[in-house]
């Protein structure tokens, strides 16, 4: 967002040559703004969350209701749950609520807290070795691919990639499950939980990780390979290479810096689409996250679950943007 | 919400899995599958690893609370005792409490708490614990639905091991109520506790962690010995992840797993398939109370359209039993000499003619997609009603939609149930004039008085004749078409014994299951 007043701003910065303190000082102001501005977003967010939720048919009452209890039983419920009350009051409540990290309470009176407490760090460790494995594999296939570009080993990395990005998580799962696990006995289907929450084993994130990664590698592949190809055109590459530097040395030292921004904004994107994926991957290897929260709090039309699932993930998310935007202003920045 | 795609696409991903997995079983006849698994002496020791579906966001620890999990309910069961239990002789058998009677007048109920019942922390129950336990039962916003005609000032102690019940009208069933839900804690346990509470069950809490938990034997309980060391329950949210960890023998039985999953497994010689029948009705709800399918003769009609069998096999995967659009096929006392209504498409055309009911038009049939089998039994069903001119068109509803805007008013539509053991349940729940859950809007005198005399008789024999009236009005005219029965299907792995057989949920009682080794 607004990458365009962060570059101008840095551009100013550059002119004017301000002191360091004063520069840095400027620059955790941007950075501060930028925050502010994603804080107002999740929270644009969160009240269209709210809003969506109220305008599905039936509630949280009538969702965790006994079949057949009396309206009166489900009018106390919602009393209960404080449903007879404006959604804007409630949005309002759980808002003001938050900065104290007070997440609210579920339709079945679980503390939302208590239910996030070992599913998101166990999503937030799905996610994040997804986002390496995806972040290590695209850059070697990207970089593998334009060493020679039109070669052999680019056109064929070139159609594999374009498969793993166009198959949707629950292919790649279900293929992994029958390869990795009922066919051979590698790898355990599921995903058991220790008594603290946490996965019982390192083996049972293998296939839950590869199955995100599969289709974000592909496409960050492609990303990699098409940035580099656009740095190839550049002067100074040209020139790199007319001056005789090996295709490695041209590739890592001249054409990757300046394809950077865009790696970085693709890898950035792809925190959505793995967290995302992980709603489905998560329920298909019965792994303990966020995912399987979600899917059931909106089916109970669980307001406060659902909000503060969205509130995790959409800070994850902002998070990572802002460090894309980061990458993209520090390289623009310095070659303007 | 995008739970329907993902379960159509479950059911494309378990075919593919199940055909390609009969490759996996040749290497396994050495162990050849346990004729009957209740055969041999109770071997003691051992932890029984189980899986229960729950979904993450909607655990509970409250035993009064709604418990939407079975992970959830299973583990509330094996710590907390209710005062009845489902049985498989007579459909309700004691559990804490070890004796019941009636007063003449089928009112006032005594309990007598079970000789030795005692809390985990040592202390014995007393009825002052059951009275406060079933009051906060009775106070919750469900508590008029699960003791239905007992007040709150009508559960009393007498004693310190008698507790009373005092329901509004005569009620010969009343133990029956008591069966799934009154779980005792200690009195005055608060909602802070509740998750350490300790109870009077076959087991203890070791741990329990976002819907996961360990349980250890309890060597004092009231009920008798129990065999295992150790349960761990583990929840899994689609039923297919926990056929695929019982088939990678991560777990060693997976619990209430579906027609699906049991289709999976049949290939592997080492997994035991344990059908529990009479454990869960889909009938289609005909209204009575006005529009199209009000004319009895009609309703008569849609019943000879069914292709019974036909429904079984395709909808249940012959994972079940035809019915005979009587509810409450489980029950000991269920009517099985009401001559089979079978299909007859002559019949059915003469009756609606008779009845002048309208072919021209078509008639919308409600699903929801909430249990396996729902939606595609309306499908066929409409298939069928077409071949006898009716034109149905099924509509599926979203689970919220369908509770908020179909239920209890839609002229057509799909329903479930699974507490299947009692004719008396059903007829007081769903179709007794003006009771709460009357699903076809049905009034129907007779059948009002019959179902008085069935709760109102004492006498055993005079009781049964009526229950046995009560059946036959209720096969002819009711609102309920009940094509079938679906078996509730437990897997397990080679060395689990003694599983029960017990439909709905009895299946959760796993105090007498062993392990062979």
């Amino acid at each position: 967002m607004n990458e365009a007043a962060i570059r101008r701003a840095g551009a100013a910065a550059e002119a004017t040559a301000a002191p360091a303190p004063r520069r840095a000082l400027a620059a955790a102001g941007r950075a501060g703004l930028v925050l502010a501005q994603r804080a107002l977003l999740l929270s644009v967010l969160l009240a269209v969350v709210f809003a969506a939720i109220e305008l599905l048919p039936g509630d949280a009452a009538t969702a965790t209701s006994e079949r057949g209890e009396s309206a009166a039983g489900t009018a106390a419920r919602r009393h209960l749950l404080g449903l007879d009350r404006p959604v804007w009051e409630r949005f309002g409540d759980w808002m003001t609520a938050l900065p104290t990290g007070d997440l609210g309470t579920s339709a079945r009176g679980e503390r939302v807290t208590g239910l996030l407490a070992a599913p998101f760090p166990n999503t937030l460790l799905l996610g994040a070795t997804a986002f390496a494995v995806t972040l290590v594999t695209a850059l070697a296939l990207g970089c593998w691919g334009a060493l020679r570009p039109g070669g052999a080993v680019d056109r064929i990395l070139g159609l594999a990639c374009g498969i793993a990005l166009a198959l949707p998580e629950f292919v790649v799962s279900v293929g992994l499950l029958l390869a990795l696990s009922l066919w051979t006995g590698w790898l355990p289907p599921v995903t058991l939980t220790a008594p603290d929450g946490s996965p019982a084993s390192w083996t049972m994130l293998v296939m839950p990780v590869l199955a995100l990664a599969v289709p974000q590698a592909g496409w960050n592949a492609r990303i990699v390979r098409g940035a580099l190809a656009d740095q190839a055109d550049a002067p100074h590459v040209t020139a790199a290479r007319l001056d005789g530097l090996s295709p490695r040395r041209v590739l890592l030292r001249h054409a990757l810096p300046g394809a950077w921004p865009a790696i970085a904004t693709g890898a950035a994107t792809s925190t959505g689409m793995l967290l995302g994926g992980a709603v489905v991957v998560e329920t298909l290897f019965n792994y303990p996250g966020l995912g399987t929260v979600l899917s059931g709090a909106v089916a109970d039309r669980d307001t406060p679950v659902i909000a503060a699932v969205v509130a995790c993930t959409g800070a994850v998310i902002s998070l990572v943007l802002l460090g894309a935007d980061l990458v993209r202003a520090r390289t623009l920045g310095a070659r303007p | 919400m995008n739970w329907t795609r993902r379960q159509a696409l479950w059911a494309g991903g378990s075919i593919g899995a199940a055909a390609l997995l009969t490759s996996c079983g040749d290497g396994d006849d050495a162990t050849s599958r346990p004729a009957d698994s209740a055969s041999g002496t109770p071997r003691k020791g051992g932890t029984l690893r189980i899986g229960a579906l729950g979904r993450a966001s909607a655990t509970t620890r409250d035993p009064h609370g709604t418990q939407a999990n079975e992970s959830d309910y299973l583990i509330i069961s094996l710590v907390y005792d209710t005062l009845t239990a489902p049985g498989l002789k007579t459909n309700t058998v004691g559990r804490l409490a070890s004796g019941w009677k009636a007063s003449d007048d089928l009112k006032t109920w005594r309990f007598t708490i079970a000789k030795g019942a005692a809390f985990h922390d040592g202390s014995p129950v007393t009825a002052d614990d059951v009275v406060w336990s079933l009051r906060r039962l009775r106070n919750t916003p469900s508590g008029a639905a699960r003791l239905p005609g007992i007040k709150a000032d009508g559960i009393t102690a007498d004693g310190r091991g008698t507790v009373v019940l005092v329901s509004d009208t005569p009620n010969a069933e009343l133990p029956l109520l008591t069966r799934l839900t009154t779980f005792v804690l200690k009195k005055g346990t608060s909602d802070k506790e509740l998750a350490k509470a300790p109870g009077t069950g076959p087991f203890t809490l070791d741990w329990f962690r976002g819907g996961n938990a360990r349980l250890l034997r309890n060597d004092k309980w009231h009920g008798g010995q129990v065999h295992l060391d150790a349960i761990e329950v583990t929840m899994f949210e689609s039923p297919q992840a926990m056929a695929n960890a019982l088939l990678g023998g991560q777990i060693d039985v997976a619990s209430n797993a579906g027609a699906v999953a049991a289709r999976t497994a049949a290939s592997r010689k080492d997994i035991q398939v344990v059908r529990r029948p009479d454990d869960m009705a889909m009938p289609i709800v005909m209204r009575t109370a006005d529009g199209p399918f009000a004319d009895a003769r009609v309703r008569e009609a849609m019943r000879l359209v069914v292709d019974r069998e036909a429904m079984v096999k395709q909808v249940l995967s012959g994972y079940g039993t035809v019915a005979n659009d009587i509810l409450g096929t489980g029950d000991p006392a269920y009517a099985d000499d009401v001559p089979q209504r079978k299909r007859d498409l002559a019949k059915a055309k003469k009756l609606l003619e008779e009845a002048n009911f309208g072919l021209s038009k078509t008639y919308e049939l409600v699903t929801t997609e909430d249990i396996p089998g729902l939606a595609e039994s309306a499908a066929l069903f409409a298939g069928q009603a077409r071949e006898a001119g009716i034109r149905i068109k099924v509509v599926k509803q979203e689970s919220g939609t369908f509770y908020d805007k179909t239920w209890l008013k839609g002229a057509l539509y799909t329903t479930y149930w699974g507490t299947n053991d009692s004719v008396v349940f059903f007829a007081s729940k769903t179709m007794v004039t003006g009771a709460g859950q009357n699903e076809a809007g049905w009034s129907e005198p007779r059948f009002d008085d019959t179902y008085r005399k069935v709760v109102g008789t004492a006498d055993a024999k005079a009781r049964a004749a009526a229950l046995r009236e009560l059946q036959k009005i209720e096969h002819e005219k009711s609102g309920y078409l009940v094509w079938g029965m679906a078996d509730g299907i437990d897997l397990a792995g080679p060395t689990v014994r003694n599983l029960p057989k017990l439909p709905g949920y009895g299946r959760v009682q796993l105090e007498n299951v062993w392990l062979a080794r």
